[in-house]
Protein backbone atom coordinates (compact mmCIF):
# COMPACT_ATOMS: atom_id res chain seq x y z
CA UNK A 1 0.00 0.00 0.00
CA UNK A 2 1.02 3.78 -0.69
CA UNK A 3 2.22 5.83 2.22
CA UNK A 4 -0.49 8.07 3.59
CA UNK A 5 0.18 11.46 5.08
CA UNK A 6 -0.57 11.25 8.60
CA UNK A 7 -3.83 13.53 9.07
CA UNK A 8 -5.99 13.51 11.92
CA UNK A 9 -8.08 11.04 13.01
CA UNK A 10 -4.89 9.18 12.83
CA UNK A 11 -2.98 8.72 15.82
CA UNK A 12 0.59 8.65 16.15
CA UNK A 13 2.54 7.76 19.00
CA UNK A 14 6.67 7.93 19.74
CA UNK A 15 8.47 6.52 22.51
CA UNK A 16 11.94 5.31 23.16
CA UNK A 17 12.05 1.72 24.36
CA UNK A 18 14.95 0.92 26.21
CA UNK A 19 15.81 -2.38 24.68
CA UNK A 20 17.43 -3.30 21.07
CA UNK A 21 15.07 -3.14 18.06
CA UNK A 22 15.45 -6.71 17.40
CA UNK A 23 13.68 -7.38 20.98
CA UNK A 24 11.06 -5.36 20.31
CA UNK A 25 10.59 -6.41 17.32
CA UNK A 26 9.86 -9.64 18.51
CA UNK A 27 7.54 -8.75 21.22
CA UNK A 28 4.99 -7.97 17.93
CA UNK A 29 5.70 -10.75 16.40
CA UNK A 30 6.23 -13.60 19.38
CA UNK A 31 3.21 -14.97 20.88
CA UNK A 32 5.25 -15.59 24.20
CA UNK A 33 6.02 -11.94 24.25
CA UNK A 34 2.45 -10.90 23.16
CA UNK A 35 0.95 -12.75 25.62
CA UNK A 36 3.28 -10.88 28.57
CA UNK A 37 2.42 -7.64 27.35
CA UNK A 38 -0.02 -7.15 25.22
CA UNK A 39 -3.08 -4.90 27.20
CA UNK A 40 -2.49 -2.32 29.76
CA UNK A 41 -1.85 -3.15 32.92
CA UNK A 42 -4.05 -5.37 35.20
CA UNK A 43 -5.49 -7.26 32.07
CA UNK A 44 -3.63 -10.58 30.82
CA UNK A 45 -3.99 -12.37 27.26
CA UNK A 46 -3.19 -15.93 28.24
CA UNK A 47 -3.95 -17.03 24.93
CA UNK A 48 -2.34 -14.81 22.10
CA UNK A 49 -1.54 -16.34 19.01
CA UNK A 50 0.48 -15.04 16.11
CA UNK A 51 1.38 -16.15 12.94
CA UNK A 52 3.70 -13.31 11.59
CA UNK A 53 4.18 -13.42 7.81
CA UNK A 54 1.96 -11.37 6.03
CA UNK A 55 -1.84 -12.35 5.84
CA UNK A 56 -1.22 -14.21 9.02
CA UNK A 57 -3.48 -14.17 12.27
CA UNK A 58 -3.16 -13.16 15.58
CA UNK A 59 -5.41 -13.74 17.81
CA UNK A 60 -5.47 -11.37 21.19
CA UNK A 61 -8.85 -11.79 23.72
CA UNK A 62 -7.87 -9.48 26.74
CA UNK A 63 -8.95 -10.45 30.30
CA UNK A 64 -9.54 -7.35 32.57
CA UNK A 65 -9.12 -7.52 36.12
CA UNK A 66 -12.78 -7.68 36.82
CA UNK A 67 -12.84 -11.02 34.46
CA UNK A 68 -14.60 -9.50 31.60
CA UNK A 69 -13.09 -10.85 28.20
CA UNK A 70 -12.60 -8.59 25.43
CA UNK A 71 -12.10 -10.57 22.12
CA UNK A 72 -9.14 -9.23 19.94
CA UNK A 73 -7.81 -10.31 16.35
CA UNK A 74 -5.35 -9.21 13.87
CA UNK A 75 -3.65 -9.85 10.85
CA UNK A 76 -0.17 -9.43 9.92
CA UNK A 77 0.43 -7.28 6.37
CA UNK A 78 3.93 -6.08 6.04
CA UNK A 79 7.01 -7.96 7.75
CA UNK A 80 10.28 -6.45 7.40
CA UNK A 81 12.57 -7.34 10.25
CA UNK A 82 13.28 -5.38 12.71
CA UNK A 83 12.31 -2.61 11.13
CA UNK A 84 8.33 -2.09 10.31
CA UNK A 85 5.36 -4.02 10.43
CA UNK A 86 2.35 -3.19 9.56
CA UNK A 87 -0.54 -4.94 11.04
CA UNK A 88 -4.48 -4.64 11.49
CA UNK A 89 -6.24 -5.33 14.95
CA UNK A 90 -9.78 -6.02 15.52
CA UNK A 91 -12.07 -5.29 18.36
CA UNK A 92 -14.64 -8.76 17.90
CA UNK A 93 -17.78 -9.40 19.55
CA UNK A 94 -19.22 -12.94 21.50
CA UNK A 95 -19.60 -13.91 17.93
CA UNK A 96 -16.35 -13.73 16.58
CA UNK A 97 -17.95 -9.98 14.36
CA UNK A 98 -15.54 -7.38 14.13
CA UNK A 99 -17.04 -4.56 15.72
CA UNK A 100 -13.87 -2.17 14.83
CA UNK A 101 -10.87 -2.08 12.82
CA UNK A 102 -7.48 -0.73 12.90
CA UNK A 103 -4.42 -0.51 10.49
CA UNK A 104 -1.39 -0.23 12.52
CA UNK A 105 1.97 0.59 11.38
CA UNK A 106 5.05 0.12 13.43
CA UNK A 107 8.46 1.78 12.52
CA UNK A 108 11.72 1.04 14.72
CA UNK A 109 14.61 2.77 14.54
CA UNK A 110 17.68 1.67 17.14
CA UNK A 111 19.81 4.51 18.50
CA UNK A 112 22.57 3.92 20.79
CA UNK A 113 21.07 0.67 21.94
CA UNK A 114 17.29 2.41 22.71
CA UNK A 115 14.80 1.80 20.16
CA UNK A 116 12.53 4.85 18.77
CA UNK A 117 8.98 3.28 18.46
CA UNK A 118 6.47 4.96 16.28
CA UNK A 119 3.19 3.58 15.96
CA UNK A 120 0.82 5.30 13.39
CA UNK A 121 -2.68 3.92 13.85
CA UNK A 122 -5.40 4.81 11.04
CA UNK A 123 -9.33 3.82 11.44
CA UNK A 124 -10.65 1.46 9.08
CA UNK A 125 -14.06 0.46 10.36
CA UNK A 126 -16.42 1.46 13.05
CA UNK A 127 -19.90 -0.59 14.32
CA UNK A 128 -22.48 1.30 16.17
CA UNK A 129 -21.61 -0.71 19.59
CA UNK A 130 -18.04 -0.10 19.50
CA UNK A 131 -18.03 2.96 21.38
CA UNK A 132 -19.14 1.19 24.20
CA UNK A 133 -16.40 -1.21 24.32
CA UNK A 134 -13.72 1.03 23.72
CA UNK A 135 -15.25 3.00 27.14
CA UNK A 136 -15.76 -0.31 29.00
CA UNK A 137 -12.12 -1.57 28.16
CA UNK A 138 -10.76 2.25 29.15
CA UNK A 139 -12.69 2.34 32.22
CA UNK A 140 -11.44 -1.57 33.25
CA UNK A 141 -7.36 -0.07 32.74
CA UNK A 142 -8.74 2.74 34.31
CA UNK A 143 -9.64 1.33 37.43
CA UNK A 144 -6.84 -0.93 37.69
CA UNK A 145 -4.52 2.06 37.68
CA UNK A 146 -6.80 3.42 40.51
CA UNK A 147 -5.94 0.50 42.44
CA UNK A 148 -2.53 0.68 41.82
CA UNK A 149 -2.15 4.14 43.24
CA UNK A 150 -3.93 2.99 46.30
CA UNK A 151 -1.94 0.02 46.98
CA UNK A 152 1.15 2.17 46.31
CA UNK A 153 -0.37 4.75 48.64
CA UNK A 154 -0.77 2.81 51.62
CA UNK B 1 -21.55 11.33 15.02
CA UNK B 2 -23.26 7.57 14.35
CA UNK B 3 -20.93 5.54 13.79
CA UNK B 4 -21.76 4.75 9.87
CA UNK B 5 -20.71 7.96 9.28
CA UNK B 6 -17.69 7.26 11.08
CA UNK B 7 -16.41 4.15 9.13
CA UNK B 8 -17.47 6.06 5.91
CA UNK B 9 -14.88 8.57 7.12
CA UNK B 10 -12.70 6.05 7.87
CA UNK B 11 -13.40 4.51 4.10
CA UNK B 12 -12.40 7.96 2.40
CA UNK B 13 -9.32 8.47 4.33
CA UNK B 14 -7.96 5.23 3.12
CA UNK B 15 -7.14 6.70 -0.36
CA UNK B 16 -3.67 9.13 -0.15
CA UNK B 17 -5.04 10.50 -3.34
CA UNK B 18 -8.36 11.73 -0.86
CA UNK B 19 -5.81 11.80 1.96
CA UNK B 20 -3.36 14.64 -0.36
CA UNK B 21 -6.85 16.58 -1.63
CA UNK B 22 -7.80 16.84 2.60
CA UNK B 23 -3.92 18.29 3.19
CA UNK B 24 -4.44 20.68 0.40
CA UNK B 25 -7.85 21.67 1.99
CA UNK B 26 -6.60 21.89 5.09
CA UNK B 27 -4.87 25.58 3.84
CA UNK B 28 -7.65 26.92 2.64
CA UNK B 29 -10.48 26.21 0.16
CA UNK B 30 -9.86 25.41 -3.27
CA UNK B 31 -11.48 24.68 -6.74
CA UNK B 32 -11.20 21.22 -8.41
CA UNK B 33 -8.53 22.38 -11.27
CA UNK B 34 -6.54 23.90 -8.55
CA UNK B 35 -6.30 20.49 -6.59
CA UNK B 36 -6.13 18.46 -9.40
CA UNK B 37 -3.13 19.96 -10.65
CA UNK B 38 -0.33 18.14 -8.27
CA UNK B 39 -2.14 14.66 -9.24
CA UNK B 40 -1.42 12.98 -12.42
CA UNK B 41 -4.68 11.83 -12.88
CA UNK B 42 -7.77 13.01 -14.73
CA UNK B 43 -10.12 15.84 -13.54
CA UNK B 44 -13.20 13.70 -13.69
CA UNK B 45 -10.90 10.85 -11.17
CA UNK B 46 -10.54 14.14 -8.84
CA UNK B 47 -14.59 14.76 -8.88
CA UNK B 48 -15.04 10.84 -8.22
CA UNK B 49 -12.96 11.76 -5.13
CA UNK B 50 -14.07 14.83 -4.15
CA UNK B 51 -17.65 13.15 -4.09
CA UNK B 52 -16.23 10.26 -1.54
CA UNK B 53 -15.54 12.98 0.82
CA UNK B 54 -18.45 14.98 0.27
CA UNK B 55 -20.32 11.65 1.42
CA UNK B 56 -18.05 11.32 4.43
CA UNK B 57 -18.74 14.78 5.01
CA UNK B 58 -15.08 15.49 5.05
CA UNK B 59 -15.89 18.56 2.17
CA UNK B 60 -18.43 21.12 1.45
CA UNK B 61 -18.77 22.28 -2.00
CA UNK B 62 -19.94 25.88 -2.64
CA UNK B 63 -23.10 25.96 -4.05
CA UNK B 64 -23.12 30.01 -5.22
CA UNK B 65 -19.92 30.59 -6.44
CA UNK B 66 -19.64 29.10 -10.50
CA UNK B 67 -16.06 27.68 -9.84
CA UNK B 68 -17.79 25.51 -6.73
CA UNK B 69 -15.08 25.82 -4.07
CA UNK B 70 -14.00 23.18 -2.31
CA UNK B 71 -14.00 23.54 1.54
CA UNK B 72 -12.58 21.00 4.57
CA UNK B 73 -15.11 20.14 6.96
CA UNK B 74 -13.00 20.32 10.07
CA UNK B 75 -16.05 19.46 12.70
CA UNK B 76 -15.89 15.74 10.43
CA UNK B 77 -12.27 14.67 11.53
CA UNK B 78 -12.48 16.52 14.83
CA UNK B 79 -15.41 13.87 15.65
CA UNK B 80 -13.52 11.25 13.76
CA UNK B 81 -10.55 12.00 16.20
CA UNK B 82 -12.15 12.49 19.47
CA UNK B 83 -13.66 8.68 18.83
CA UNK B 84 -10.11 7.45 18.39
CA UNK B 85 -8.83 9.10 21.55
CA UNK B 86 -9.91 5.98 23.81
CA UNK B 87 -7.69 3.59 21.07
CA UNK B 88 -4.87 6.20 21.63
CA UNK B 89 -5.19 5.92 25.32
CA UNK B 90 -5.31 2.42 25.62
CA UNK B 91 -2.41 2.12 22.94
CA UNK B 92 -0.14 3.83 25.60
CA UNK B 93 -0.72 1.81 28.74
CA UNK B 94 -0.46 -1.17 26.43
CA UNK B 95 3.24 0.52 25.32
CA UNK B 96 3.60 1.46 29.12
CA UNK B 97 3.57 -2.16 29.83
CA UNK B 98 5.80 -3.17 26.99
CA UNK B 99 8.28 -0.89 28.21
CA UNK B 100 8.35 -2.68 31.49
CA UNK B 101 8.56 -6.16 30.08
CA UNK B 102 10.93 -5.75 27.88
CA UNK B 103 13.15 -4.31 30.63
CA UNK B 104 12.75 -7.67 33.26
CA UNK B 105 13.37 -9.78 29.77
CA UNK B 106 16.60 -8.34 29.48
CA UNK B 107 17.39 -8.75 33.30
CA UNK B 108 16.49 -12.11 33.15
CA UNK B 109 18.38 -13.03 29.62
CA UNK B 110 21.41 -10.93 31.42
CA UNK B 111 21.25 -13.54 34.52
CA UNK B 112 20.92 -16.50 32.22
CA UNK B 113 23.96 -15.50 30.47
CA UNK B 114 25.54 -14.71 33.63
CA UNK B 115 24.45 -18.59 34.39
CA UNK B 116 25.84 -20.02 31.71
Amino acid sequence: MTETTPLPPDVLITRTIEAPRELVFAAFTDARHLAQWWGPEGFTTPDATADARPGGAMRLDMHSPDGTVFLGGGTYHEITPPERLVFSTTILDDAGGTLAEFRNTLTLVERDGKTELTLSIQGVYASPVVAHYLADMEEGWTSSLVCLAEYLAR
Amino acid sequence: MATDRLSATFGALADPTRRAILARLALGESSVTELAAPFSISLPAVTKHLKVLQQAGLITRGRHAQWRPCRIEAQTLRAAADWMEPYRRIWEAKLDRLDDYLRVVQTHEHKESLDD
